[in-house]
């Protein structure tokens, strides 16, 4: 037998799982979470800690070690915050943003061609934890990279640079930015239209167990339990990655995490199937994406996810007794005290639309799109973007859809999206829904490296399937 | 394998523009001139004149070759060479062969209007493969010269100095 420890640093929350392991078999055995205590990341760590070992609150850190295997990820202050750079907007721009959001960051702000003046003055008062640069495929654009790369050097960032652009310049762009660190990986686009966006994000990955590490001051946990964190999106992005390599029949899912200030979007399953009615347009997203919303979020991003969703909140609250005006105030209320919990029927509808809102939006920018065009040959479906369509399971994770016990609020947007303008959105056809109900997704996607197994068929026994019946519990 | 040469093969894009669908000639034609020495980026079939453009700039293409067999290639390719200005590709070669138009507009009408469109050669459908290419590279020697890489050392310095 064996105890194992995941604990996540979360922006609000610091929530710990002491896992016990008996042969192959993965089991939950306690939870416990306290608020993240900001000024010093370390401290509710050690207090969660405490509470899963059963020792006294105040009990140092060095005194738990080697009473479990400890692993943990953390999206504390921010998060990992990555400024995007890319040539066209369409191609390098939008590799760029994929990498970066599939390394686990946030992508705080992104541009192409040309970097101005404003957008130095931008990244500077931004200052992002790591840039992506990348643009041109290899051989081809340089006039864009080493103009920027000039621009940078001269821009007064702290972050290091990860370079992954056209490699013919690769050297050029380095010794240009003498006076920053940077770091040249694979171009993320090699050819026009060929997708290459793992070596980035290996290196994203490495550069947060560098440096955000430290910055955090969370060297003191990794020192002591001799363990590498991660940061929280990419635990889920790994999980949702191994489910379906350990577990055949859940080949096609996604899985939406709608926290207090972002939602994230996850989707693992093949991104184009290619057909004679069906072009492809743009670049062929990877098998397993993740993408994540800074404007939509339950509270910290209340106000945002308000002016996004207006047009949602609109038609959905017509036909009730509520309108936008009820909506307002209550964005009010909750912006003003994030910590605040629904306290009558009407705010926690209030609250569940707000959640519709958060998973319409993240699904409209997640999911791709069929537009019909004729042809002398025929009706022709021109496709962008990623096809959700064949994604049998949904799973909805993060604080408020891991408690929902109503399919409705996944369901509803998701139909309504189905026909967005001219386009017809690619959707999961027939989904069924769960809720990861003891939210775990993040605590075993810290374990899915070592225990991939283990971890991800506890994810999948921890999921329970909600139904539109739901809300009248 | 790393490529020692110096010198790196021309890249040029093709594609079939708007809603034309054939993929027979398309496909003949990215091979041809991979064969020929060009570096191809194929773009495929119902190409857009962005999608053309965005392909050109990140691959630093010294030519667009545009197909176009279904007969609205004139509406397709209306403003092409005022977006290449737009995006800045000035120096760009531009070439259209097909089926250009529907019905039977002699050859030189239609070359007259795509060359007014600011195309800088024109092709019927039945034009001999090995001439087109010839010309391509003549046309590229004239307006890049040898050094495949010309524009780097003027932009280079010019980058310098805007800062």
């Amino acid at each position: 037998m064996k105890s194992i420890i995941s604990i996540d640093i979360g922006s609000t929350w610091t929530k710990g799982g002491l896992f016990v392991l008996i042969d192959s078999d993965l089991q939950l055995s306690k939870k416990f979470a306290v608020p993240t205590t900001q000024d010093n990341l370390v401290r509710g760590f050690a207090e969660v800690l405490a509470s899963l070992l059963e020792k006294e609150k105040l009990t140092p850190l060095e005194q738990m070690v080697g009473k479990a295997e400890v692993y943990f990820s953390s999206s504390a202050k921010g998060g990992l915050r990555i400024a995007a750079i890319g040539l066209v907007p369409d191609l390098t721009l939008q590799l760029a943003k994929l990498a970066a959001m599939s390394a686990g960051g946030k992508v705080v702000r992104s541009f192409s061609f040309s970097l101005t003046k404003s957008d130095i003055a931008e990244l500077e008062k931004l200052q992002p934890d790591i840039v992506l640069f990348s643009g041109g495929t290899d051989g081809g654009n340089i006039k864009y990279l080493l103009e920027n790369a000039y621009k940078l050097e001269d821009a007064r960032l702290a972050a290091p640079v990860v370079y992954a652009g056209n490699r013919a310049v690769a050297e050029e762009v380095v010794e240009i930015m003498k006076s920053k660190e940077v770091i040249v990986t694979e171009n993320l686009m090699p050819e026009v239209g060929q997708v290459n966006i793992e070596p980035a994000r290996e290196k994203i990955r490495e550069i947060f167990l560098k440096r955000i590490v430290n910055g955090r001051g969370l060297s003191e946990i990794v020192e002591l339990f001799n363990t590498q964190p991660k940061p929280t999106p990419l635990a889920v992005f790994e999980l949702v990655s191994a489910i379906p390599k350990f577990n055949s029949d859940w080949s096609d899912l996604a899985a939406i995490d709608i926290g207090g200030a972002t939602t994230d979007f996850y989707s693992n399953t093949e991104s184009f199937l290619e057909t004679d009615t069906v072009v492809l347009k743009g670049i062929r997203e990877p098998k397993v994406k993740r993408t994540v919303e800074g404007d939509l979020g339950m509270r910290v991003s209340a106000r945002s996810l308000l002016d996004t969703g207006r047009i949602y909140f609109e038609e959905r609250l017509k036909n009730m007794d509520l309108n936008l005006e009820k909506m307002k105030e209550f964005v009010e209320k909750i912006s003003a005290n994030t910590g605040y919990l629904p306290k009558n029927e009407q705010e926690i509808e209030l609250d569940r639309i707000l959640a519709e809102a958060c998973v319409y939006y993240s699904a409209l920018r997640h999911a791709g799109g069929w537009k019909e065009t004729y042809t002398p040959q025929g009706k022709v479906y021109v496709q962008t973007g990623k096809d959700l369509r064949r994604v049998k399971a949904v799973v909805g994770s993060g604080g408020f859809l891991a408690a929902e016990l109503c399919g409705e609020t996944m369901r509803r947007p998701l139909e309504k999206l189905k026909n967005f303008g001219d386009e017809k959105k690619l959707l999961p056809e027939n989904p069924v829904f769960y809720r990861d109900k003891n939210y775990l997704f993040p605590l075993l996607g810290n374990l899915v490296g070592k225990y991939p197994k283990e971890a991800t068929t506890l994810a999948l026994a921890s999921l329970e399937i909600i139904s539109d019946e739901g809300m009248k519990k | 394998m790393e490529d020692k040469t110096r010198r790196e093969k021309d890249t040029i894009i093709l594609g079939v523009i708007g809603s034309d669908c054939h993929s027979v000639g398309n496909k003949i034609l990215e091979l041809f001139f991979t064969a020929e020495g060009f570096k191809v980026v194929n773009l495929g079939v119902m190409v857009s004149q962005q999608e053309f453009v965005n392909a050109a700039i990140e691959s630093n293409a010294k030519a667009i070759l545009i197909s176009s067999l279904y007969g609205h290639g004139e509406i397709d390719c209306q403003g092409f060479r005022d977006l290449c200005l737009e995006k800045g590709l000035d120096p760009i070669i531009l070439y259209a062969g097909g089926n250009l138009v529907v019905g039977k507009t002699p050859f030189a009408v239609v070359e007259t209007k795509f060359k007014k469109m600011g195309f800088d050669r024109v092709f019927p459908p039945d034009v001999d493969l090995k001439k087109v290419a010839e010309i391509l590279r003549q046309d590229i020697k004239e307006k890049f010269g040898l050094d495949s890489q010309k524009t780097k050392p003027d932009k280079y310095i010019q980058t310098k100095e805007n800062l």
